[in-house]
C-alpha cells in the first residue's frame, strides 16, 4: 500500500472515535439546548423554543448566577493556591537531590487517588466528631474548635477548596520540578557570583524562564478547576444549599435530577464558552514549541 | 563561618518545609489506611491506637454492598477502554508523526481540545441516545463513552513517545525492501512499547477513576467502583470504616500502576501537560 493512503487509512479510526465520542455530543448538546428537551415528555427532544433556555438561565434563574459565582471564586482561588504552594514545593525540593527522587515517588501517590475518593476523605476528615484535620484546626485556631465544618456555607466552600489543592499539588510539582530542571544553571550561578540574593536570583533570573511552564500550568488548572464535579459530589453535593454548587453539579442536578435535558444543554454550553477561549491559549503554548 | 551557619539553618528550615509538606499529602491518606483497619465502634472515635480488624474487608464483599460485583464492572471497562484506545491511538499518532497530513494541525488541535470538553456536556447526549437504544446500565455503554476521555490523551501522548524514536532504522529497513507495515510492526511497535504501556497504564488510571458518566449511566448492573462509594452513603449513612475499605480497595492497584510508571511519570505528564 502506499504511503499517501496508508498515512489518512492509520489516522481513520482515531478521528471517527474522536467524532462519535466528543464532537457529536458537542453538537447534539447545541441542539438539544434549544428543545423544551424534558425527558419525561417524548417528543419534547425536538420541540424547539429557539433561545428561551438561555434566557431563561440568564434572567429567571438566581441558582444559575450562584453556580456562575460559586464556579469563578472557586476557580480562581483553587488555581492561585495550587501555582503558589507547587511553585513553593518544587523550589523546596528542586536543589536538594537527596530527597527528590524520594519525596517525587510520594507524591505521585495522591495523583492516583480519585477525586471522587478525595471527596470522601476529606468529608471525613472534616467530620465534627472524629475527623482529623477536624480536630488540628481546632487545636491550631481556637475559635474554628467547635464549628461543623460542612454545614457553615463559607467553611464548606473552604473544605472544597482545600480538598481541590491537595489533590492538584503533586501533579503541579511534578511539573514545576521538570520545568525549573531546564532552566539553565550557569545564569543562576553567574548571578550568584555577581551577589544577587536567593530571591533576586529567583525573580529575575528563575521566574522569567519558568513562565512559559506557568502558564500552561495555570490553564491546565483553570480549564480542571471550571470542571469541578467528582469532589464536591461526595464531600458537599452543592450544599449547605447551594453553597458549594459548581456549574457542573448544576447541571448534573436539573438534567438529571429534574430532568430537564434541554435546559441543562444550554448551561452547559454557556460553560463550553470560556473552555474555548482557555483551550485555544493551551493549544498556542503546545504548537509555538513544535 | 557566618555564612556556614546560615547554610545550615537554611537547610534545616528547607527539611522541616519537606517534612510538613509531605506529612499533609500523606495524612488523609493514612488516616483511610488506619480507619479501614477499625471496627466499626473505633471508626467513630479520634483514635491513633487501636485494635486492627480484617473484617472490613469481607463485609464489603457481601451483601447488600456486593463490592465484588463493582470491582468486576469496574475491571472490565478499565480494561476493555484501554484495549480499544491504544492499538487506535497508536496508528493514529504514528501517522501523525511521521508523514504530512493535510490538516493535520487542525485534526490535532481538534483532538487536544476534545480532551478539555466538560463531561457533562458530553453525557447529556448520551444518556437520551443510550436510553432510546437500552445501553443505559451497560458496561459496553460506558466502555463508549470512557473513549471520549482516553483517546485524546492517548494519541498525543503515544505521539510524543514515537516523536522520540529515531528515524534512521526505519529508514534503513526500508530501503532493504521492507514495506511500511512490516517496519511498524518490526521496528517501531518493539521501540514504542515501553512508550504505549505507560500510556495504556494512564489510560487505565483515567477509567478506572472515572466517575460523572458511570454515576449518570448505570445504577445497578453496570455501577463501578467509585459509584460504589456513592452508594454506601445513601445505602446505610455514613459508614466510615467500610468506606475506607472499599477506598483502599480502588486506591491500592492504582497506587501500584502509578509507581510502576514511576519513571515515565513526569516525563509523560509533561507531554500532556508541558510540551
Amino acid at each position: 500500500m502506499r504511503d499517501s493512503t496508508l498515512k489518512y487509512l492509520l489516522v481513520l479510526p482515531a478521528i471517527v472515535v474522536v467524532f462519535a465520542t466528543a464532537i457529536w455530543p458537542l453538537i447534539e448538546s447545541l441542539r438539544l439546548s434549544f428543545t423544551v428537551g424534558r425527558l419525561s415528555r417524548p417528543g419534547s427532544l425536538e420541540q424547539y423554543l429557539g433561545f428561551e433556555n438561555y434566557i431563561w438561565a440568564f434572567l429567571y434563574e438566581p441558582a444559575f448566577w450562584n453556580s456562575v459565582w460559586v464556579t469563578t471564586i472557586y476557580t480562581v482561588l483553587t488555581v492561585g493556591l495550587t501555582t503558589v504552594l507547587s511553585l513553593g514545593l518544587a523550589l523546596l525540593l528542586a536543589p536538594g537531590g537527596r530527597f527528590r527522587s524520594g519525596v517525587q515517588t510520594l507524591l505521585i501517590l495522591p495523583f492516583a487517588m480519585s477525586p471522587a475518593l478525595i471527596g470522601v476523605s476529606f468529608r471525613f476528615m472534616f467530620n465534627p466528631e472524629f475527623g482529623l484535620f477536624d480536630a488540628v484546626f481546632g487545636v491550631l485556631i481556637p475559635p474554628l474548635a467547635d464549628v461543623s465544618w460542612l454545614v457553615d456555607p463559607v467553611l464548606a466552600f473552604a473544605v472544597c477548596v482545600m480538598a481541590d489543592v491537595w489533590g492538584w499539588i503533586p501533579f503541579l510539582t511534578l511539573v514545576l520540578i521538570g520545568g525549573l530542571a531546564s532552566v539553565p544553571q550557569d545564569t543562576i550561578e553567574a548571578a550568584q557570583v555577581d551577589g544577587a540574593s536567593g530571591w533576586r536570583v529567583f525573580r529575575d533570573v528563575t521566574l522569567p524562564q519558568l513562565a512559559p511552564v506557568l502558564a500552561v500550568v495555570v490553564i491546565l488548572k483553570s480549564i480542571f478547576s471550571l470542571k469541578t464535579f467528582d469532589q464536591i459530589f461526595m464531600l458537599t453535593n452543592g450544599g449547605p444549599g447551594t453553597a458549594t454548587q459548581t456549574l457542573s453539579h448544576y447541571i448534573y442536578f436539573n438534567g438529571m435530577k429534574y430532568g430537564q435535558i434541554g435546559y441543562a444543554a444550554s448551561v452547559a454550553w454557556l460553560m463550553v464558552i470560556p473552555m474555548i477561549f482557555l483551550t485555544y491559549a493551551y493549544a498556542k503554548f503546545v504548537f509555538r514549541k513544535e | 563561618m557566618i555564612g556556614r551557619r546560615r547554610k545550615q539553618v537554611m537547610n534545616a528550615v528547607q527539611l522541616s518545609l519537606i517534612l510538613i509538606a509531605i506529612l499533609i499529602m500523606l495524612v488523609p491518606i493514612a488516616w483511610i489506611f488506619m480507619a479501614a483497619f477499625k471496627n466499626h465502634i473505633d471508626v467513630f472515635q479520634l483514635k491513633l491506637f487501636f485494635t486492627p480488624t480484617l473484617e472490613n474487608f469481607g463485609t464489603v464483599f457481601e451483601p447488600p454492598f456486593f463490592l465484588g460485583h463493582k470491582l468486576m464492572n469496574s475491571t472490565i471497562v478499565a480494561f476493555v477502554t484501554v484495549v480499544l484506545a491504544i492499538p487506535i491511538a497508536t496508528m493514529a499518532a504514528y501517522s501523525f508523526s511521521r508523514f504530512r497530513l493535510t490538516g493535520e494541525t487542525t485534526m490535532l488541535v481538534v483532538i487536544l481540545a476534545t480532551q478539555f470538553v466538560p463531561a457533562v456536556v458530553i453525557i447529556l447526549p448520551f444518556f437520551v441516545m443510550f436510553r432510546d437504544i437500552g445501553l443505559l446500565d451497560t458496561r459496553i455503554g460506558l466502555i463508549l463513552v470512557n473513549l471520549a476521555i482516553v483517546m485524546p490523551f492517548a494519541i498525543w501522548m503515544i505521539k510524543g513517545f514515537i516523536d522520540g524514536i529515531p528515524l534512521d532504522t526505519e529508514e534503513a529497513a526500508m530501503v532493504d525492501g521492507s514495506s511500511r507495515l512490516q517496519v511498524i510492526r518490526n521496528i517501531v511497535l518493539p521501540m514504542a512499547a515501553p512508550g504505549l504501556l505507560t500510556a495504556g497504564i494512564f489510560c487505565f488510571i483515567i477509567a478506572w477513576n472515572e466517575f460523572l458518566f458511570a454515576l449518570i449511566l448505570t445504577n445497578k448492573d453496570a455501577v463501578t467502583l467509585p459509584i460504589g462509594l456513592a452508594l454506601f452513603k445513601a445505602e446505610e449513612g455514613d459508614l466510615w470504616n467500610l468506606l475506607s475499605a472499599a477506598g483502599i480497595i480502588i486506591m491500592l492497584p492504582m497506587f501500584v500502576l502509578a509507581l510502576i510508571i514511576r519513571k515515565y511519570f513526569v516525563q509523560g505528564m509533561t507531554m500532556g501537560a508541558v510540551r
